[in-house]
């Protein structure tokens, strides 16, 4: 399966910065990304090679869709996706940020605190288009990783166009970095930039 | 990662000269624009040289530049400074020395303290001082991003102008300081740069040029310009295209600083850097082994870089060694005037 990161709409430095969080203790056999102005296209593809990546670039509906390969074969399908996942309409209204900072919800039990939680993700649908983007930090990280039943969940909202966003220290920290289920790599940068960029933060 | 408020590079789009309107499109603008015809202009807007010079006698010309941008360091203090000395660098260019400056500035007074543009204004002055040159006035917008620089006058004698054209066969060409203002600048935004670099780097940019004219003055200088926006090979071809003389580079010789081919390699280079390339890329010739990371960065976009002077191979290494003792501590003969082929850059 391919990993496709839209960079669509960011400037340099940002699509390289993007890639490198995104490799950033995974080793990725192929990632695709898109960017829409060639500046970006060259720097993520000079970022690539770099990496050791082998790349192939085609262009669709005026986008640039960059194909790093690392076992060489790059095959047409995963270039050509019609609807890559990822790229979305950029949804213009009100955006809501949610910040998970742990695995359990208020203090008390922390088995009741899991399944408090566990609940909460389920019901983010419930904010509509204006839910922007999830973040999880800290033990928050064990929902987009291993064999959490929040996965298909988290799975769903990305379908919906919701960003995930998962901290990299925090899942190198609870080794579940290789486990990776849903979701983006992220550091604090784009977590503090992401807080900024939102109309609401909501933290639990 | 060193980020101290306020963090003057996040408020804009583009920093410093890279944000200067790619030249191809440029000309789109100033193409067939019916101009006024004075005998006394003797550097006029279609040489498209670094600063415009007007005769006022047969011993006294003037000299007039402007050069504004935004903020490519996040200190207000340092990005002063830089403004200030890439606007003299101009006049410093042509051979003249700076008398009179006049601000120009845009500032969002809603949102950033105002306390930001004094440290801009103080940077400025500072460099102004250290050219010997009087502020006489400015002019402020309000602006959603920051933007400052200057007017600049100076004095030149009509007999002593230095323009980008006149290159003669065998001349060396001597660069004064290091290239990749440009990529160090992306590095910064990155957060990848070391706080030394950083620092080399600002540090590099908010040196006049003063220095360096002042040595090659008592030389006998066929060509000179600075080195800023269009990048290395683009002000270079401003220099060779027409000359009906060549140019041999040697970029192993060219001064760079620490660090920047490495990000170059990784992709860290901004989008000017494309752009200087697509509209001068086609009169240079890259000799094979010549990385790409090197073409790249022979296309960065500068801001406030050195002097790029063209003297006879006979006094070439005097100059470098009078320069280096005059702190121009990176002045280097990069490259050389051949006969052929004509009107062209080879890079080796």
């Amino acid at each position: 399966m391919n990993d496709v990161l839209d960079c669509c709409g960011l400037e340099c430095p940002a699509p390289v910065l993007r890639v490198r969080d995104a490799l950033t203790g995974t080793a990725l056999s192929q990632i695709v990304v898109t960017v829409d102005n060639e500046a970006a296209r060259q720097n993520v593809s000079r970022f690539l090679e770099h990496q050791n990546y082998q790349v192939h670039t085609a262009v669709q509906d005026g986008l640039f869709l960059i194909t790093g390969s690392r076992d060489g074969v790059v095959t047409t399908e995963s270039v050509c996706v019609a609807d890559p996942v990822g790229v979305y309409p950029e949804y213009s209204g009100r955006k809501i940020m949610v910040l998970v900072t742990s695995a359990h919800m208020g203090r008390g039990d922390d088995d009741l605190g899991d399944m408090l939680m566990f609940n909460f993700i389920k019901t983010l649908q419930e904010m509509g288009p204006e839910l922007w983007r999830v973040a999880f930090v800290n033990s928050g990280v064990s929902f987009v990783a291993g064999d959490s039943e929040a996965v298909p969940l988290l799975q769903e909202l990305v379908a919906s166009g919701v960003q995930i966003r998962a901290c990299g220290a925090c899942l190198a920290y609870f080794h579940l970095l290789e486990t990776l289920q849903v979701g983006e790599i992220t550091n604090m940068l784009e977590i503090v930039t992401g807080m900024k960029l939102a109309d609401t933060v909501v933290t639990v | 990662m060193s980020t101290v408020p306020p963090y003057l590079t996040r408020t804009v789009k583009g920093g410093g000269c890279a944000a200067k309107i790619p030249p191809g499109i440029l000309d789109k603008a100033l193409c067939g624009l019916d101009l006024p015809v004075d005998d006394n202009l003797l550097v006029g807007l279609e040489r498209a040289d670094d600063a415009g010079i007007y005769r006022v006698s047969d011993e006294l010309a003037l000299v007039q530049t402007v050069d504004f941008f935004p903020p490519m360091v996040d200190d207000p203090y340092s990005f002063g400074q830089i403004a200030a000395a890439n606007a003299l660098s101009d006049v410093y260019a042509m051979g003249g020395i700076p008398k009179t400056a006049l601000n120009i500035v845009a500032f969002p007074s809603k949102t950033l303290d105002i306390s930001i543009l004094r440290s801009i204004l103080e940077g400025g002055l500072d460099k102004m001082r250290e050219a010997g040159v009087v502020l006489m006035g400015g002019h402020t917008v309000e602006d959603p991003e920051i933007k400052y620089g200057l007017s600049v006058t100076g004095y030149i004698h009509p007999d002593r102008i230095k323009t980008k054209q006149n290159l003669l066969v065998d001349d060396r060409l001597i660069l004064t300081k290091c290239l990749g203002t440009g990529i160090v600048s992306t590095a910064i935004k990155a957060g990848l740069a070391a706080p030394e670099v950083a620092a080399a780097v600002s540090l590099s940019m908010a040196t006049l040029n003063r220095m360096a004219a002042s040595v090659m003055g008592a030389y006998e200088v066929h060509a000179c310009t600075d080195i800023t926006g269009f990048g290395f090979l683009g002000h270079l071809a401003e220099m060779v295209v027409g000359s009906g003389t060549g140019v041999r580079i040697t970029s192993a010789a060219i001064p760079l600083f620490t660090d920047v081919l490495e990000w170059a390699a990784m992709g860290l280079i901004p989008a000017g850097a494309y752009t200087n390339k697509s509209y001068r890329g086609g009169v240079v010739d890259f000799v094979d082994g010549v990385p790409r990371t090197m073409q790249d960065l022979l296309f960065d976009p500068q801001t406030s870089g050195g002097l790029l002077i063209a003297v006879p191979a006979a006094v070439a290494e005097q100059l470098v060694a009078e320069l280096i003792a005059a702190g121009v501590v990176s002045a280097a003969i990069v490259g050389e005037v051949t006969a052929s082929p004509v009107d062209r850059i080879v890079v080796q």
